[in-house]
């Protein structure tokens, strides 16, 4: 029987079909891939499942029975459980509390907090969770807190688990953990479906596949030992795509960026320590390693967004300090991180956004006074170089798509030719064509001779567009060798802090 | 010792009694903080508390109803408040200002309305406040001491040890995490906000029935807008934020005693709030409110 | 016209500016009317008295504009800082220490010809309200002050202060109440009729909104203020200096703020007069949330509250109806005009579904 069985679900969003007459059903006790591009309805359909969307059309039903969800309080009822991409846990609190709160245990009036402690310990024993249920949120790495999401699921008594993207922010290692819980589950007869764009985990992993593409159900319940990689991408994407494209650098110049004994610490904490790196003209240096191992730190000090306690920073054999605004006139551009914290100002337009540090040069202000005309006629022939799609330039950026939004920040920081581009995450969240355009773009400037430094937390996309790649763990560059130097699982084990065992090529 | 019993003694009894109203709005506005949603309208709660108060306490000649209704006054604008800005999301600034500006002009159309005058009210019956006998810091308080004390303590208890408390913060920290674990978010920042109003309205009720007998026009004077700035002072914490409160009790306290010694008005006036402005500038650095203060669970 | 009316209404149903806060505003003219005659009086007649009073005589629209000039700045000095997302509750006490600064210029007798000596006292309103406001912006980037807290603590710290000096040091000799002596006759903003109080600052008041209008949008800082004003994370990547530009905003903010003190000094009053404002600051919020935040309806936005004012007097003179009914209405336009959603609710308009 179905543990979750979903008929012609619909949801209509403003000018958009977001899913359109999807059915979709999951067995007792298997683990289901729903896999979709970003934006083809995955997380939706889920949180139609999990009572966090209402759907316009359809009907769910568990173990059978048909059901109503309409709050996440229900789905819990009925056993489902969901762990989100973006982990809903509250820092300032503890693990306990983060899991208990909804069905805590109470003595009278009062929170039960010892009963509480111990029941949660209790659950994390018994599956090897290896945590400590006092501890505060705020001190766990990323895979630990993605655990306490399982947790809070399980707490509850979740007998289908939800998992949104969950590799996404995780080692090779730290994956192969998840999954050895996953299958754990699996064995106690808990269904599992797991949100992802990777064929490979997929493969993997998952009993049965089932394809989104552009809110439509293009085939449901394959069995994942019946199909190809490649089928399932064509599915995907419904076009044949060549995600392994690449070409490596012909002619590495002279030192374009160099860092030295970079020292930064936070409240304390070291954060970046004894940091040197240095990318050549003509070269791609890729940044390997897990989250939160202090690369957001790097980028910020990188790019005069941080003030570190040491560093000497040389670009094109010239001393440079100061703030944002110095580096980005010295020719370092910046793709942020996370281009809604950082890169682009949503309620503002095409326009605005795509002079957005750059908007005090001659090109766009005079005396002080923006120069329309120009901003509007270099806007637009941006528009039709980074083929963004947009009624015009005076839409507002944040009513773009993600991958869209991403070729803006792209366009701007490329438009003004750096020497040395700094690429955060450059194709996070963003849609196979944009990720074409984007890694294209990156390797023809690379090979029109600047510097590029990569940091991802996408692996692949370090090793294939890498020249150089260096491994960064708890702030300190661990290793550093030429792009085939190792192997994905001996990259994940020096991710994770194992010693490198290979000395590296010059 | 003379010295300790001319001055010091009722010095202190004084901060105290001053304090207390500002101690019941600003826990309140923990109360609603704690739920993330701001706590700019006290002075209207306070306001329409200690309105309502006189005004209960006027129709039936019990000062005892006329808390209560000082209460439910209180309540009244909190659940204005909480529809605005939870249901509606109404910016929670304007949100209080303008029920601020309403509860002022409110109150002044009602007492002209009923009493047909625009500056006071009839005098009602006042609170016994000879209980503490001659005993330092109680004589001439009324019991509402202890139930300052009692709210003091009992609020904090609420707040993080009983289920109830760990909901209304976990909704107020992530509203959003709040509700995919299947708590009544809506509900929860709706009870924040009217216990704020209760605990508000009786400070309210407090200045009118017990400070006073009657309601005068404006009569909260920013007494809510202090005890927003204690509430953020305190962290939101009803076991700091007590001190804090005393301290503004004192330096009123303070002012009442230096007016009769010949120095200006305006400068004593002005000791609390140079007070909280130092304290925000040196004392507590960067404080951070909870993380979902203003947010909801659909963003 | 019908395809005009058929844009407001869509408009209104995307609950765009300028349709939605006008259906704000008549939505709480008609709620005022409905508590007015739950308390036994008739609205008609209650707006009629308004109307009457605003717009029957020439005196009643110089008065309207009189009470509309000091909201005109001060609504204009909340939208300023509201731009940078500075939410500037200090107007109030920035307007005090403006009228104080502009009392100390305009009182001397320089021996300055008045085309000297009343741009010197304006620019020292400004200036006392910039630095004034700057502190706010100082305390908040520095030490992470909270801007809403700090801005009411020095409402009352101003108001104290200039009490507290016009008691004493700063009061006019042989005076009973608590004022400066009167302006120099070169310091004197000249007023559009002899008889009214009305002075040019009503001039200013509106081409500092025009100009503000055209500052956010055309040039490079105005730029900026927004951009940090939304995003200010993204700003700083972009290399703007938050703290820089929070500081200015507040300063101008202020000093905006400043100049609302200014008229009153030297175009209203003639000198500085103790608690000269009823509530100015506080009503230039509402102001501002009737205009949406946006500089020309400001002008707009602070006539129509002059008008309230001013018709209040006439209510008070001619009819039974308490004028504390034109509060309640103020209270109701600022509750109205900032809860989109509330009107949409009561209007029935489907737009946009309600997440669940």
């Amino acid at each position: 029987m179905n543990a979750i069985e979903m008929r012609g679900i619909t949801k209509i969003y403003p000018g958009v079909r977001a899913l359109d007459n999807v059915s979709f059903s999951v067995e007792q006790g298997e683990i289901h891939s729903l896999l979709g591009e970003n934006g083809a309805g995955k997380s939706t359909l889920m949180n139609v499942l999990y009572g966090m969307t209402t759907p316009d059309a359809g009907e769910i039903l568990v173990d059978g029975k048909p059901v109503t969800i309409r709050r996440s309080a229900q789905a819990i009822a009925l056993g489902i459980g969901m762990v989100h991409q973006h982990f809903m846990l509250t820092p300032v609190m503890t693990i306990t509390e983060n899991v208990i709160v909804g069905c805590e245990p109470v003595h009278g009036p009062f929170l039960d907090r010892k009963k509480a402690t111990e029941s949660v310990q209790a659950l994390i024993d018994k599956f090897h969770f290896h945590l400590n249920a006092s501890a505060r949120v705020q001190a766990l790495s990323v895979g630990e807190q993605q655990r306490v999401e399982i947790l809070k699921a399980l707490y509850r008594g979740a007998n289908v688990l939800i998992l949104d993207e969950p590799t996404a922010v995780l080692t090779p290692q730290e994956v192969g953990e998840l999954f050895s819980v996953l299958r754990e589950l699996k064995a106690a007869g808990k269904s599992i479906i797991i949100i992802t764009h990777k064929l490979r985990e997929t493969a993997e992993i998952a009993d049965r596949v089932s394809v989104l593409r552009a809110g439509v159900m293009v085939d449901q319940g394959l069995s994942a030992a019946g199909c190809s990689a490649s089928d399932l991408a064509l599915m995907m994407v419904g076009r044949k795509v060549d995600l392994s494209y690449t070409r490596r650098s012909k002619s590495v110049g002279e030192t374009a960026y160099q860092v030295q004994n970079l020292n930064l610490t936070v409240k304390g904490v070291p954060i970046l320590r004894d940091v040197a790196l240095e990318v050549h003209k003509g070269e791609i240096l890729g940044i390997a390693g897990i989250e939160g191992n202090g690369q957001s730190e790097l980028i910020e000090v990188l790019t005069g967004l941080r003030k570190p306690d040491s560093m000497e920073l040389v670009k094109d054999g010239l001393p440079l300090s100061g703030k944002t605004a110095a580096f980005l006139s010295a020719g370092v551009g910046h793709i942020p991180e996370d281009r809604l914290v950082r890169g682009m100002i949503g309620p503002m337009t095409i326009e605005d956004n795509i002079i957005l540090g750059y908007h005090r040069k001659k090109e766009f202000s005079r005396h002080g006074i923006r120069r329309k005309n120009e901003i509007r006629a270099f806007s637009e022939k941006q528009l039709t170089d980074y083929q963004i799609k947009a009624p015009n330039v005076q839409e507002k950026c944040g009513s773009l798509s993600g991958g869209n939004q991403q070729k803006v920040v792209v366009a701007r920081v490329f438009s003004e030719d750096p020497d040395v581009l700094i690429a955060a995450q450059p194709t996070r969240g963003v849609d196979v064509g944009a990720q074409e355009l984007i890694h294209s773009r990156l390797l023809d400037l690379r090979d029109a001779g600047k510097a590029v430094l990569l940091i991802s937390a996408d692996l692949d996309e370090v090793r294939r567009l890498s020249d150089r790649i260096a491994v960064i763990y708890e702030g300190q560059i661990v290793a550093q060798g030429s792009y085939d130097t190792w192997n994905e699982m001996e990259l994940g084990l020096l991710m994770a802090g194992e010693k490198a065992e290979k000395e590296a090529r010059p | 010792m003379e010295f300790f019993l001319a001055y010091l003694v009722p010095i202190l009894t004084s901060t105290v009694y001053m304090a207390t109203p500002l101690i019941f709005a600003s826990i309140g506005g923990a109360f609603s903080v704690r739920g993330g949603v701001m706590a700019l309208g006290l002075e209207s709660m306070m306001m329409c508390g200690a309105f309502c108060a006189v005004l209960g306490s006027y129709y039936t000649s019990s000062w005892a109803f006329g808390l209560l209704c000082g209460i439910l006054g209180g309540m009244l604008i909190a659940l204005f408040h909480a529809i605005l800005s939870v249901r509606y999301r109404m910016n929670q600034v304007i949100s209080g200002i303008g029920l601020n500006l309403l509860a002022t002009a409110a109150t002044t159309l009602l007492m002209q309305v009923i009493w047909k005058n625009k500056g006071t009210s009839e005098l009602v019956v006042s609170i016994d406040k000879t209980i503490g006998g001659p005993i330092p810091i109680l004589s001439g308080q009324s019991f509402n001491f202890f139930v300052m004390v009692a709210v003091a303590v009992l609020s904090w208890i609420v707040l993080f040890r009983t289920r109830y408390g760990l909901r209304l913060r976990m909704v107020g920290e992530q509203p959003k995490a709040a509700s995919a674990v299947g708590l009544k978010v809506h509900g929860l920042k709706y009870s924040g906000v009217l216990i704020c109003g209760a605990l508000a309205g009786y400070g309210g009720a407090f200045l009118s029935l017990d400070q006073l007998n009657m309601f005068v026009r404006g009569m909260t004077a920013g007494r809510g807008y202090i005890a927003v700035a204690i509430a953020i002072l305190g962290r939101y914490n009803p076991g700091h934020i007590v001190p804090f409160a005393l301290l503004f009790g004192f330096c009123d306290a303070l002012q009442i005693y230096l007016q009769g010694q010949g120095v200006s008005a305006q400068l004593i006036q002005m000791l609390p709030y140079l007070m909280t402005l130092i304290v925000l500038a040196v004392g507590v650095k960067h404080i951070q409110p909870p993380a979902g203060v203003g947010k909801h669970e659909t963003d | 016209m019908k395809t005009f009316l058929k844009n407001q209404w869509a408009r209104l149903r995307r609950l765009e500016e300028p349709v939605l806060p006008l259906a704000a505003f008549l939505m709480s003219l008609i709620l005022s009317g409905i508590i007015m005659a739950l308390c036994g009086y008739n609205p008609f007649e209650a707006y009629g008295a308004i109307l009457v009073g605003a717009f029957g005589s020439l005196r009643g629209i110089v008065n309207t504009f009189v009470q509309a000039t000091p909201l005109i700045f001060t609504g204009l000095a909340y939208t300023f800082a509201k731009k940078a997302s500075l939410i500037n509750l200090g107007v109030e006490g920035q307007m005090y220490m403006g009228a104080l600064g502009t009392a100390l210029i305009g009182t001397l007798n320089l021996g300055l010809p008045a085309c000297l000596h009343l741009p010197l006292a304006i620019l020292a309103g400004f200036l006392f309200g910039a630095l004034y406001g700057g502190i706010i912006g100082f305390l908040k980037v520095r030490f992470g002050s909270n801007e809403v807290v700090a801005g009411v603590m020095m409402n009352t710290i101003a108001t104290c202060i200039v009490g507290y000096l016009l008691n004493g040091p700063l009061l006019a000799e042989g005076s009973v109440s608590a004022q400066t002596e009167r302006v120099a006759e070169t310091a004197q903003l000249p007023r559009v009729f002899s008889q009214y109080q009305l002075s040019y600052a009503i001039f200013l008041a509106i081409a500092a909104c025009i100009f503000v209008a055209w500052f956010l949008n055309r040039t490079t800082f105005g730029y900026e203020l927004r951009a940090v004003g939304i995003n200010a994370k993204a700003s700083e990547t972009a290399g703007i200096s938050i703290a820089k530009v929070m500081i200015i905003a507040m300063c101008v903010s202020g000093g905006i703020a400043g100049l609302a003190g200014a008229n009153q000094v030297l175009g209203v009053d003639r000198r500085l007069i103790n608690n000269f404002s009823p509530g100015y600051g506080f009503n230039g919020i509402a102001v501002a949330a009737l205009a949406s935040d946006h500089p020309i309806g400001v002008i707009l936005a602070g006539t129509v509250f002059g008008l309230l004012s001013t018709g209040a007097t006439e209510l008070n003179r001619t009819t039974s109806v308490p004028v504390e009914f034109v509060g309640v209405i103020q209270a109701m336009v600022v509750i109205f005009v900032a809860a989109p959603l509330l009107i949409r609710d009561i209007l029935h308009i489907d737009g946009k579904r309600r997440n669940k």
